[in-house]
Order: structure tokens, then sequence, then C-alpha cells
């Protein structure tokens, strides 16, 4: 039964044509990061030109400014900032679906106190505390995955819990509970099913947020100096004044549209997904 | 019942305030190494044994936790955010200093974004379903997709650098000496970029929450029933629906600034604007640990007071709160 449902929001995902874009963008930057050692041609991290050379046949996009590829970094680029936008969406839908589930079962005070914490949580202007965490506790590709989830669990908290509360309502739930079926069974086997369609659409604009995130911070030059994100490259070429010279058409312009690319996709994926199981949201539009 | 509300709220804000306080002020104390490092900056290796021991019994760190953190808040509340020893002067003073500018970039952008999101937003509605609509979706979400660094760094590429229009940084041109209407104009042509690139990138989410509002008061019996008795188009449009549909913008408006002082935050660095959000970026590069932490707290307070100013002014924009409250 689990089975043909998915089957059935793979077909809806498919036939949306919003989706189905998404999907491919998706999969077209997981082919790039897993391949990326076949496509680049250079080692980014190996200085194998002069510096600041203009693109030719042999640099596509030209060399930065201590001769590393520019196109290579890109490619290799991919990895970090796929990586960080999904490793870190994937720890904040944990904390979400954590404190959403008990939330939205529990209710009372429990729901109460957890609610008033989200609400404060999304108060806290986040970019300027990852700013400070990240000064304080130094740049690191974990540092950052720690950073950025902890501050984004709070939204998608909220989405499932009120998933859960509508969940609770439903006649299967109520009777599983009043034959005195235990917790755990009733968590697992009626409510984690509903639950799951819901974070995985939080999960992919999570990771649309976290990747926007990522690079910010890595353009600050808080990003892991050992490990070159998209944003990462953006630092540098802004800190060398390329985007003063027309240097800015191969070393700004590629890492940015790369950017926007794949926010959109996860974006448009996650929005064709949310209106998928969100029946509500698909007769308003 | 308002009453209760804006306590509630208000409690509530007292909270991150206090929360944000205590973390601020364990930061220095709990991360490893020593911790002052962080209270005084990077340069205490350059320091005299006299000089640390100034800044020693400036923060009481001799003292018991709790006392130093009675003094921490006490300073904090007398607008004493310590002093960067790095920059030698009081830290308040530089918060000053730039204030006025991240005021006036903030909140331009803030109102700008508001009306161009609002417009948009409506005319998207209005045309639900058409090419327009369809078009003008895609462009605010390919808008909201975009770094807002980037976003700047392009912007400066092209009508800075390569056409020569506008300034590249700052916020007005140094040693230049400018009075009156010529300065207006010099910090205006500064302010175009930034200002552009803070538009272009909080617009969406107004854009979002106009267009779903102004459906949903599209679809109310009362718009039906004007159409039915023959009201002119425009009429309905801007008198009945937009008004309508602009609540929520409202709320939107406020709990937007923490979002759109973090773009400044980024997009003050490109343009190296003197505002407080480059005043952090330069804390952060130079390890000014002090520093990074009081621009954090007043951009902090802001967020939470406009929040606050937010909740304040929503009942007298809504009718329906209003009248419950008697």
């Amino acid at each position: 039964m689990v089975n043909s449902r998915w089957k059935k929001y793979w077909q809806v995902l498919t036939s949306n044509n919003i989706g189905l874009f998404g999907l491919i963008l998706l999969v077209i930057f997981l082919l790039i990061a897993l391949l990326a050692p076949i496509l680049a041609p250079f080692d980014p991290t190996d200085r194998v030109g002069a510096p600041f050379t203009k693109p030719n046949g042999q640099f596509l996009l030209g060399t930065n400014d201590v001769g590393q590829d520019i196109l290579s970094e890109l490619l290799y680029g991919t990895r970090i900032s796929l990586l960080i936008g999904v490793i870190a969406a994937f720890i904040s839908i944990l904390l979400g679906c954590l404190v959403g589930i008990v939330s939205g079962y529990y209710g009372g005070k429990v729901d109460a106190f957890l609610m008033r914490l989200v609400d404060l949580v999304l108060v806290i202007p986040f970019l300027p505390l990852m700013i400070l965490l990240a000064a304080f506790i130094g740049p690191s590709f974990w540092n950052i995955v720690l950073v950025i989830s902890l501050i984004s669990w709070a939204s998608p908290a909220r989405v499932i819990r009120s998933q859960v509360l509508t969940l609770k309502t439903k006649g299967y739930v109520e009777a599983a509970k009043s034959i005195g079926t235990n917790i755990k069974v009733i968590l697992a086997r009626h409510i984690l099913p509903g639950v799951i369609p819901i974070a995985l659409s939080q999960f992919v604009l999570a990771a649309s947020h976290s990747i926007l995130i990522e690079a910010s911070l890595s353009f600050l030059g808080l990003g892991d100096p050992f490990t070159k994100s998209w944003g990462t490259i953006l630092y540098y070429a802004q800190a060398r004044g390329a985007f003063l010279t027309d240097a800015w058409i191969w070393w700004v312009l590629p890492p940015g549209l790369l950017i926007t690319t794949l926010v959109i996709g996860f974006a448009f994926t996650g929005y064709s997904l949310e209106e998928i199981l969100n029946p509500r949201l698909r007769k308003e539009r | 019942m308002l009453g209760k509300f804006i306590t509630g709220k208000l409690l509530q804000y007292f909270i991150v305030i206090f929360l944000m306080l205590t973390l601020n002020f364990l930061l220095p104390r709990l991360m490893p190494g020593n911790p002052l490092v962080f209270l005084a900056g990077e340069d205490v290796g350059f320091m005299s044994s006299a000089e640390k021991d100034a800044i020693l019994d400036k923060y009481g760190l001799n003292d018991s936790i709790l006392e130093q953190y009675g003094t921490y808040i006490k300073n904090i509340f007398t607008g004493d955010f310590g002093y960067s020893y790095q920059q030698k002067r009081p830290i308040s003073e530089l918060l000053m200093e730039r204030l006025p500018w991240t005021m006036l970039l903030t909140g331009l952008g803030l109102v700008l974004s508001t009306v161009i999101g609002v417009m948009f937003g409506a005319i998207s509605a209005w045309r639900r379903g058409t090419n327009t609509d369809a078009n003008l979706l895609t462009v605010f979400m390919f808008l909201s997709a975009m770094p807002s660094f980037w976003v700047g760094m392009i912007l400066v590429s092209i009508f800075s650098a390569q056409l020569g229009w506008l300034p590249v940084f700052g916020a007005e041109s140094a040693w230049s000496n400018y009075t009156g209407m010529d300065r207006f104009f010099d910090i205006g042509k500064h302010l175009i970029l930034p200002l552009a690139t803070l538009i272009l990138i909080s617009v969406t989410s107004t854009f979002m929450i106009m267009r779903y509002s102004m459906l949903n008061v599209l679809g109310e019996d009362y718009i039906m029933m004007a159409k039915a008795k023959g009201v002119k188009e425009k009429v309905i449009k801007y008198k009945h629906a937009m008004r309508n549909a602009l609540l929520p913008v409202a709320t939107v408006f406020m709990l937007s600034l923490g979002f759109t002082l973090g773009g400044a935050t980024v997009i003050e660095t490109v343009f190296a604007y003197p505002g407080v959000g480059r005043l952090m970026f330069e804390s952060v590069l130079s390890r000014d640990y002090p520093l990074i932490q009081a621009t954090f707290l007043i951009i902090t307070f802001s967020v939470v007071i406009a929040n606050f100013l937010a909740d304040l002014i929503y009942p007298l924009l809504d009718p329906k709160v209003g009248s419950r409250n008697g």
C-alpha cells in the first residue's frame, strides 16, 4: 500500500512541469558532483597556469589569483555546496520532525513550551547569529553544517506539528488509541507514514535555503578554508577585485549562476512536492 | 485579551534578549583557549602585562562567574558595549556612527520592496492562471534563488566597472566636502546599487504573500457580490480587494526586518557600505570578538523592537482583532 502511494507521488511529481524541471536539475548536479574527477580537466588545488589567465583553449574559464583552473574549482565545488546543503537540511528536518511530532502528538504543556521555543528561534536574526557562532567556533565543514541546522529546524517543526495534529484526529488513529495500542506502534504505523512526505518536501526546501546560507557564510570568509565551495570561490573573486575587471564574466558570473540553478532545482522540486501533498494549496492555485 | 497578548509577546521578547545576552556572555568564556583573546581581540600578544591586567580587571575575570554576569548585564543596559582594542575606540561610538547608514539602507529597502512586491503580487493574483501570472511567479522565484552578494557583485561589474555610471563603493565620496544638495545627490548615487540589490533579494516574500492573500480575498463573497452589482473592475480591485489583502503584508513588513538586516550584512560587505553589517564583517576579518558580539546584539535588539512594534500595530489595522477586544 505504501509502495503504491509513493508511486502515485512520483507520477504526480513527474507529470508536473515545474517539479520535473527541478528534478532534472538536481540529477544533473548530482552527476556533476559524482563525476567531478572525470569531468574536471585539472586538480582544483594544483597551480596549473599563470595567475589571472584569461579563458583559452586550455583553461575554459581562465585561472584564479594563484593559477588554479576555475572550471575545475567549480566542478569540484558542486560536491561541497551539495553536500553541505543536503546534510544541514537533513539534520534540521530530523530535529524539526522530532519537535513537531512530540509537540503535535502530546499536546498540552509540552506543545505550548515547544511552540514558544519555535517562536523564539524564528525571531532571532539568523544570518548574524550564524556569523557570530561561526566566528567563535571557527570555520570548518562540520561547524557550518552544525550552525545551519541548529537555526533552521524551527519552521519545519511547525509544519510537521500541524500535520501530526491533522493525523491525530483521523479515525484510525483514534481507534488504535481506544483499543490501547502501544504508543510506539501508533507513531510508527500511523503517524510517521503521514509525516514523511511532508518532511520530504520540507527537506528539499531546507536544502535550497542551506545552500544559500552556506554561500553567504563562505562569501564572508567563514567557510571551510580547505574545501572550496562556490561561495568560497566568490569570496576570493571579491577579495582580488575580480568583479571590477573583465574577469567578472568568467570568475564571478559562473559560480553565482550555479548556486542559483541548484537552489532553483531544490525549490522547484520542493514547491511542487508541497503542492502535491497539500491538496488545499493545489485548489487555491 | 489584547493586554494579555501584548504581555505574552513582551515576555517572549525579553526571553529572546536574555538568551542572546547570555549566549554572548558565555561564548568567549566557554571556548577553548585564552578568554582574553576573545574579550580583547587577537591583539593581546602585543599588549603589555599592565594592559592585560586592566582588561582582566574591567571584565572582572577574577570574580565569580555570577558577578561577571551581573557586571556584563549592567554594562550593556547603560550603553557600554565594551572597547574595541583593535580600533582603539569605545564600541558604542562605532555603533552610533554606523547605525544611521544601515537604517537608511534597510529602511528604504524595506519600504520599496514592500511597495513593489504588493503591486506585482496584486497583478499576479488578479491575472491568476494567465501567462502574466506564470511569468511573474517564475521571475520572483529566480530572484529569491540568487545569492544576495552575487547580485551585488554583478550590478557593480555592470553599472560601475563596465559602464562607469555609478560609484563602486562607500556611502559618499571621500574627501569631497560636499554640502547641502550636492552631498544629498552624492549619497543618493552611492545608495542606488546597494538599495537595488536589497530590493531584488527581499521582494519575493512580499510578492508571494500579497499574491496568496489577494487570491483568498478574491474568492470572498463580497467580491462576487460587488461584481454582480456591476461595480467597476478598478473599484473592486483597489477599493475592495487590495485593501483587505494588504493586512498580512503589514505583519510581514516588520517581521522581515530580521531577514533584511541579515541580507544587509552581506550587501554592505560587497559595497563597503559603512553600516553595522559591514562593521560586523570587518570585526570578523580582524577577529575583533567584542565588536562581533556588539554588532550581533544591536541587530538582535533592532529586530526584536521591530517585531514588538508589529504586534502593537497589527490590532489597529485588523478590525476583527480590534473589535474582539471591545
